[in-house]
């Protein structure tokens, strides 16, 4: 007897085994790669949080060993759980694709698509998606939903206006603090985040709604409109806290530390939660102790030229379209000697010259 | 003359009260269920009978109830869904409002049949008088002993409270009704687990229709069988129909399924035709979620035969050229109205009662409406048409929950049919802001190809 049940499971035509309970959406992160559908409200960290953005909407087209009907409809990755022999379609099925496009469009219908002045762009979860599954422009022509700025206590202000009702700020809340005081008010679109009249979130762990909100819809009072993320460079470092793990991410220029989040791992979701007092008052390089640069991916634009650690992404492209390499039109190595891959860039010091590309 | 099963005592003075009720052989079914019977023959009964559930999706209540989860030590709930929100219907306000026993006597049964101990009525806000009328019911069947603990010396107990809902359409769907009657924000759930496995407090929990539950008083006075063979096909039984709209004779009436549409509205018998010698242009068959049918496809499948009051000739072509039962609410538009406006109508309610919980309902709806807005108002495009299309094919099956279906079908059905009152709307936005389109061609009998 087996303590935990292996299921096997196809994605995009990849088999994974994996523990009974798995939903779709970890099954396929731990294959990793384009094959992970993307998710804007799911948090494995919060219970009971996912279903609601659809953008892990994916098709199944067998249901299980024993019963290999499809669904019917297609299911949200997040919250359906993987069944024995079961095959699930995500970028190789055209109708994932096209109801993604369409989730997509939906949810940057009433976005301000005001990035350039806003502090989340460069690790903002929408912008990423709308990059990666939308289509360019919208067919929306009319005004769109506004809501005025509300400071939520001393360290978060909330920006309703860019909120795309993902709810994790509230599981967040509910399963964090001792007592939620912000909730949803309202239906439909003109739903909003909010406070019982405007009153403050003051509680010690709830400075990670900011870290949770996949958009700029929360953001840290303390870092607000300081620096842009892509210029800052992220330091894992520790300090001994008496209430959280300590385990932290220092957002540095030079010396100065700009701010302070949690560790964020590749799926964008945080490794440990943190209280306020790391967070918002522990801004000096001094309160910490460095361990060395936090990995980052490197299609994440935070890492522009900053890294040794650089991730290279699995090609997974081959491995769905059983085993056929994408087409290339011309390899750049074939016909140039700059770009080689084994000089690494962030390596040379100093703008890069032929020189340091002449090896022969 | 038509078979009557729920409403044959409607009429009779008093019948409101428990005496009247009583005197006219009301708990009798209730007496027979308890004495006779055991859970399971109801079950079986009820399956035999075929009947479909009342509030919409048509689900066989009998197979609905046999899904219920059993595990020893958890009770078990049922909920009675009088959350009848739906523009067009009314049916269940016109059952509780004057057979509030009727739907008592079915209640204790099926509580007894599912084992479930306290049972909930959810009744949506606006129906603020019939609470009232409800407890009085329940206060005196409790009074006479078929309420309580131990009834009529079987040992089974039952309660049954009255839950007022907050005026939300969304809380009719099961799982959305369940969070509210938990005091919670009336969000649906994400399915699975069904509320047959987890429902109100992780307990296991069916949710039925007032109407559905109400039937169970014939089905076991008469027995499966003999219910079984009134209507036809797999439409048993008879159903309630709130009609409304342009017609003589708007109102609640019970049909055994076997009529034709044309009969429904035109025989003095049900709704005597339309007012003042129009001609009839569209109708709603089955409530506002379902899809609209232009007067020669609603008279007359697309293969040129009878289209019948009943769950599959009212579907039948699917939703190219059928439409559905839906939850029986029948809306008449005669040569007079505006397909245009009324989509907008609808399209404007379902953005109002979208929950917001996931984003193509919560943005599409809305955007729906601004549209169809536009091409009410004479500011509409020729590409709003396809651009509307697009919205709600991305919305439907897409979202948690089927509103997102019922705000997607209208339009699409809308668009389908009556294209052409679109565009003319949109090529003369002047000439229509001040007349309507008509009928045009929408009554005009229908080529059926002939095969040889």
């Amino acid at each position: 007897m087996s303590e935990q049940q292996l299921f096997k499971v196809t994605i995009d035509n990849i088999t994974i085994e994996v523990p009974a309970g798995t939903s779709i959406l970890e099954a396929a992160r731990k294959i990793g790669g384009e094959v992970a559908p993307p998710a804007m409200c799911f948090y494995s960290k919060l219970k009971g949080s996912g279903g609601k953005c659809r953008t892990c909407l994916v098709e199944v087209s067998k249901g299980s060993e024993k019963d290999p009907r499809p669904m019917p409809k297609l299911v949200a990755s997040c919250r359906t759980t993987v069944m024995d022999g079961m095959e699930v379609k995500n970028i190789t099925s055209p109708k994932v694709i096209d109801a993604r496009a369409g989730v997509v469009e939906f949810l940057l219908l009433n976005h301000p698509l005001d990035c350039p002045i806003c502090d989340q762009a460069g690790e903002c979860h929408l912008q990423d998606l709308s990059y990666e599954h939308g289509k360019e422009g919208t067919r929306y022509e009319f005004q769109r939903r506004k809501f005025k700025k509300y400071d939520l206590g001393p360290y978060i202000q909330l920006h309703m206006t860019r909120c795309i009702m993902c709810f994790r700020c509230v599981y967040t809340a509910d399963q964090l603090t001792e007592n939620r005081v912000h909730g949803v008010l309202d239906r439909g679109d003109h739903a909003e985040i909010a406070t019982f009249i405007e009153k403050s979130l003051d509680n010690d762990f709830i400075g990670n709604v900011i870290d949770v909100c996949p958009v700029g819809a929360l953001t840290d009072k303390t870092f607000r409109f300081k620096n842009r993320v892509w210029f800052l460079k992220p330091m894992d470092a520790h300090r001994d806290c008496p209430k959280c793990s300590g385990k932290v991410t220092l957002w540095n220029r030079g010396e100065e530390v700009f701010r302070v989040t949690a560790r964020k791992d590749e799926w964008g979701e945080v490794e440990d939660w943190i209280c306020n007092e790391c967070r918002f008052e522990k801004k000096h390089s001094s309160d910490w102790v460095i361990e060395g640069p936090r990995e980052i991916s490197r299609h994440s634009v935070i890492s522009q030229g900053h890294y040794v650690h650089t991730v290279t992404p699995t090609e997974t492209f081959k491995a769905v379209n059983d085993g056929r390499a994408p087409h290339l039109l011309l390899d750049i190595h074939t016909e140039s000697d700059v770009n080689k891959p084994e000089i690494e860039l962030s390596l040379i010091n100093g703008p890069a010259h032929s020189n340091n590309f002449n090896s022969k | 003359m038509a078979i009557k099963l729920l409403l044959e005592k409607a009429h009779v003075q008093g019948i409101r009260t428990y005496e009247v009720y009583r005197r006219e052989g009301g708990y009798t079914a209730l007496e027979k269920a308890l004495k006779e019977m055991s859970p399971e023959a109801i079950v079986e009964e009820l399956k035999k009978s075929g009947m479909r559930g009342r509030g919409g999706a048509g689900f066989p209540t009998g197979m609905k109830w046999s899904f219920i989860a059993k595990p020893e030590g958890v009770p078990r709930h049922l909920v009675c869904n009088a959350d009848e929100s739906e523009p067009g219907t009314f049916k269940d306000r016109y059952l509780m409002e004057f057979l509030p026993h009727l739907l008592i006597e079915g209640l204790i049964i099926s509580s007894f049949a599912l084992g479930s101990n306290a049972t909930y009525i959810y009744i949506r806000g606006e129906y603020a008088w019939i609470p009232d009328i409800l407890e009085e019911a329940i206060r005196d069947a409790k009074a006479a002993g078929f309420l309580g603990k131990n009834i009529l010396g079987t040992g089974f107990d039952c309660e049954i409270y009255v839950q007022r809902g907050a005026g939300a359409y969304i809380c009719g769907e099961e799982t959305a009704l369940i969070e509210s009657l938990e005091g919670k924000r009336g969000n649906p759930r994400i399915k699975p687990p069904f509320p047959a496995i987890k429902g109100v407090w992780d307990r296991p929990t069916v949710v039925n229709n007032v109407e559905t539950l109400a039937a169970l008083v014939p089905i076991i006075k008469m027995g499966g069988e003999e219910y079984a063979k009134i209507g036809i096909g797999r439409s048993t039984g008879t159903k309630l129909i709130s009609a409304c709209g342009n017609l003589n004779k708007p109102g609640v009436y019970e049909i055994d399924m076997t009529i034709s549409v044309e009969e429904f509205i035109y025989s003095d018998e049900y709704c005597g035709g339309i007012p003042n010698g129009k001609r009839l242009k569209a109708c709603i068959p089955g409530g506002s979620s379902v899809p609209i049918l232009p007067a020669n496809l609603l008279l007359k499948t697309a293969k040129g035969e009878t289209r019948y009051m009943n769950y599959e000739s009212l579907s039948d072509g699917g939703f190219a050229s059928g439409s559905m039962m839906g939850s029986g609410g029948f809306i008449v538009l005669d040569e007079d109205q505006c397909v245009v406006k009324h989509t907008l109508t609808l399209a404007r309610f379902y953005r109002h009662e979208s929950c917001g919980q996931c984003s193509p309902c919560r943005e599409g709806t809305g955007w729906m409406e601004k549209i169809l807005k536009n091409i009410e108002t004479g500011k509409g495009k020729m590409s709003d048409i396809d651009l509307l299309w697009d919205i709600q094919r991305r919305i439907e099956g897409n979202t948690i929950c089927p509103l997102g279906d019922a705000a997607a079908w209208p339009v699409a059905a809308a668009i389908r049919h009556f294209r052409d009152e679109f565009e003319w709307h949109i090529t003369n936005p002047q000439e229509a802001q001040i007349r309507n389109f008509g009928l045009a061609h929408y009554a005009d009998p229908i080529h059926v190809p002939v095969t040889a």
